[in-house]
């Protein structure tokens, strides 16, 4: 599960660089201190591992449909981990990737209660290249169990991110550690191409 | 305050001098009081780990070392006991191995120096396949992939 | 080499430079000769004489044409060339390749590199144990002496490690003076940030898999010294990492762009040195007053270090390697060495003499083993 975690780790400063800075005002609007901020942040984490996990739940189903056939199982994931690596190293690159996080959305949800879990589902199902590569891994773990492993090893790395949230505003250097997060999602989709690559490999050796 | 602020400037600049005027004369007792601390241990996946039993025969000497299964903070399923063969090697190694000193052999291990082609016949699930079978400068070592 | 400006500012006369040589005579002499001459061995004695000019005469230059770097990067460059050489000369002596095998690495008789400090943090943090197959004391490049060596250079030194330190260094450094002009000029400024991602990278990767993942994967500079020997698909694909990096970031991008690429965009340890350039005394200062902004300086920067912004701000940001580039480009003495606490434009010759004596010290006594070893070599050949 290292290398979910790693991704997890790396991808989520691309995922906060986005979306953090538009979520923080809805987290706070309305609140009344720490304990308000650290409830919200809870329901907004513990929203996005439920999406996990239903996430993880279908891509390994659906793996256990569609590459229940040894050969397939390694190259076809291969093949996919390449392209999706490939989309997250774009990702973190391009100047042009429109940074606006849908969770704009939330402005048009009338109970601020309600908020954070819209936020969690949100950002949850907010297709990257980094959750195309976790579902891909996910559909070809061996049991339900190893895949919802793998999203929680995800979701741990990429919830680091967002803990420090509340701190946002004090947080000097935002730019450059937001810049460093980029570079680290592309890294970890050159990781992810050895990855495929070595899947790829493999399977047309074994094959 | 700017005073106080060249004072400490100069007064680092100065300790930084000192620093490294003793650095070089002072390195080997530096070294070998850092040595002591605690984190300074080669980690035993690389090591092989602790000797945990020595089994002495004619001209050779089998050093059979703990199964290393640590990792970051925890064990980890997958790890490796390490052989080493200190002394004059025959030619083939055979020799029946318990790694976990429960009284009972675990594998028994062929190694052709010749060609260094090696086997190992478990009798323990828990012994997979050879990891590494390598000629050393003491003789020969091999390690044997395990799970815990 | 590059046609840098005069520093009038900074010249001594001779008799001055003389005098400010005179420690590092002494203290170098002490070191190459352990305080006992011996001339028993010739070629020994021949070897130990010319390292001592060289560094001495290297040193007396800086100070009497007041030029830093033009000096210093000599320096620096044999010292990549004798380390490579007498690293790769002891190893075919004893292996009969470069290479090392499984059984140096199960008999950790790797020798340690400060490039590896980055990565074994968190697993010495965590498991209490060091992620490498070195030796901890004993013998050439153990654990310890270069934890030690590193720790208080950087300290000291803050990133001027990468200047006047690094045993790597000097081979970008030398690429990048190999043109007049640059053929790549304008590079985006993302990438100065690279190291940083990199560090982070490693030294996650390092952690969860206990190897060090700069370099067993990436390190460009296995290409001069010592790599894993190619006995399958996986070493094979390492092989071709470190060449192409090699050939890519440390030749060919130097030699383009005129900036130290290897350094800028990749190494980790850089990534904490400048970090621990926030604690280092020594620093670069820009004397507001005196400046005319021409930024030739910025031009001149290897590393990234300085923009029209800095200067405009009078500030050198934390990539600075404290080479001297720019304070040799500066026609107006305005960026100058300095010393944390004191006001920019005072000081001057004070800092930078204290600087130089530090850095160019721990730069001579530290390559002075290589030097040595190798002019042995190559006295030896001849004679």
């Amino acid at each position: 599960m290292t290398d979910a975690l790693i991704l997890g780790l790396s991808s989520g400063s691309a995922c906060l660089a986005t979306c953090g800075m538009v979520m923080f005002p809805y987290l706070m609007s309305g609140s009344s201190g720490v304990r308000r901020i650290t409830i919200d942040l809870s329901v907004f984490l513990i929203t996005r591992l439920i999406a996990y996990f239903i996430l993880a739940t279908l891509a390994w189903y659906f793996g256990q449909a569609f590459f229940s056939d040894p050969l397939i199982r390694n190259i076809v994931p291969g093949i996919l981990y390449i392209v999706f690596a490939v989309m997250l190293v774009w990702y973190s690159i391009d100047k042009s990737r429109n940074p606006v996080c849908p969770a704009k959305i939330a402005k048009t949800v009338n109970n601020r209660r309600l908020v954070p879990v819209f936020l969690g589902i949100v950002n949850s199902f907010g297709f990257c290249p980094a959750l195309f590569i976790i579902l891909t891994k996910s559909a070809t773990q061996g049991t339900i169990v190893q895949s919802y492993l793998a999203f929680l090893a995800f979701f741990i790395g990429s919830s680091l991110w967002f803990l420090p949230l509340p701190l946002a505003g004090k947080i000097r250097k935002r730019e450059a550690i937001m810049t460093i997060g980029l570079l680290a999602t592309g890294l970890a989709g050159i990781i992810f191409m050895i990855k495929g690559l070595t899947n790829l490999i493999g399977g047309i050796i074994n094959g | 305050m700017k005073k106080l602020k060249i004072i400490a400037g100069l007064v680092w600049a100065f300790l930084c001098l000192v620093l490294i005027i003793i650095l070089f004369p002072g390195l080997t007792g530096f070294s070998a009081s850092l040595s002591k601390a605690p984190f300074m241990k080669i980690h035993p996946r690389y090591s092989g780990g602790e000797v945990e039993k020595q089994i002495i025969s004619e001209g050779c000497t089998l050093d059979v070392r703990e199964p290393v299964f640590k990792g970051l903070n925890s064990d980890r399923k997958n790890g490796f006991v390490q052989l080493d063969w200190r002394g004059t090697v025959p030619d083939e190694i055979r020799d029946t191995v318990d790694y976990n000193l429960d009284g009972t052999p675990d594998f028994y291990v062929l190694v052709d120096t010749k060609t260094q082609k090696t086997e190992i016949k478990p009798f323990n699930s828990k012994v997979k396949n050879v990891g590494i079978s390598t000629p050393t400068s003491y003789g020969w070592a091999v390690r044997i992939n395990l799970t815990k | 080499m590059d046609n840098v400006l005069k520093n009038p500012g900074m010249k001594k006369s001779l008799g001055k430079s003389l005098l400010y040589t005179l420690p590092m005579f002494l203290i170098t002499f002490m070191f190459m000769t352990g305080g006992r001459p011996d001339f028993s061995n010739p070629s020994s004695s021949l070897a130990i004489l010319i390292a001592f000019m060289l560094v001495n005469v290297l040193y007396f230059l800086m100070h009497y044409t007041g030029k830093t770097d033009k000096y210093r990067v000599v320096l620096f460059i044999i010292f990549a060339l004798t380390l490579s050489f007498t690293l790769i000369k002891n190893m075919v002596a004893v292996r009969n390749s470069m290479s090392f095998s499984q059984a140096d690495i199960l008999e950790c008789k790797i020798p340690f590199c400060h490039l590896v400090i980055p990565m074994m943090i968190l697993p010495a943090a965590f498991s209490k144990s060091i992620i490498f197959p070195g030796s901890i004391l004993n013998g050439f490049a153990n654990i310890s002496s270069m934890v030690v060596l590193w720790s208080v250079a950087t300290l000291v030194l803050g990133r001027g490690f990468c200047s006047w330190g690094c045993f790597y260094g000097g081979w970008d450094d030398g690429f990048s003076r190999m043109r007049k002009k640059p053929l790549v000029k304008n590079i985006n400024e993302i990438w100065k940030w690279m190291p940083f991602a990199v560090l982070l990278m490693v030294a996650l990767t390092a952690a969860l898999s206990l190897v060090p993942t700069y370099c067993a994967w990436i390190c460009p500079f296995k290409a001069v010294t010592e790599f894993e020997q190619v006995t399958s698909v996986e070493s094979a694909t390492k092989a071709g990492i470190f060449f192409s990096l090699f050939a890519g970031l440390v030749v060919v991008l130097p030699v383009m762009t005129k900036k130290r690429t290897q350094c800028s965009y990749l190494c980790p340890l850089g990534a904490v040195n400048s970090i621990s350039n926030k604690i280092t005394p020594f620093t670069i200062k820009i004397d507001k007053n005196a400046c005319n902004e021409c930024y030739k300086c910025v031009e001149v920067c290897p590393m990234f270090a300085l923009s029209k912004e800095n200067i405009k701000d009078g500030k050198v940001s934390i990539f600075c390697s404290k080479c001297g580039k720019c304070v040799d480009a500066c026609s107006k003495n305005a960026i100058h060495y300095g010393i944390k606490g004191i006001p920019a434009g005072t000081m001057k010759n004070f800092s930078r003499n204290l600087f130089l004596f530090v850095s160019f010290l721990f730069m001579a006594i530290f390559s002075a083993g290589s030097i040595i070893s190798t002019l042995q070599s190559l006295i030896k050949l001849i004679l």
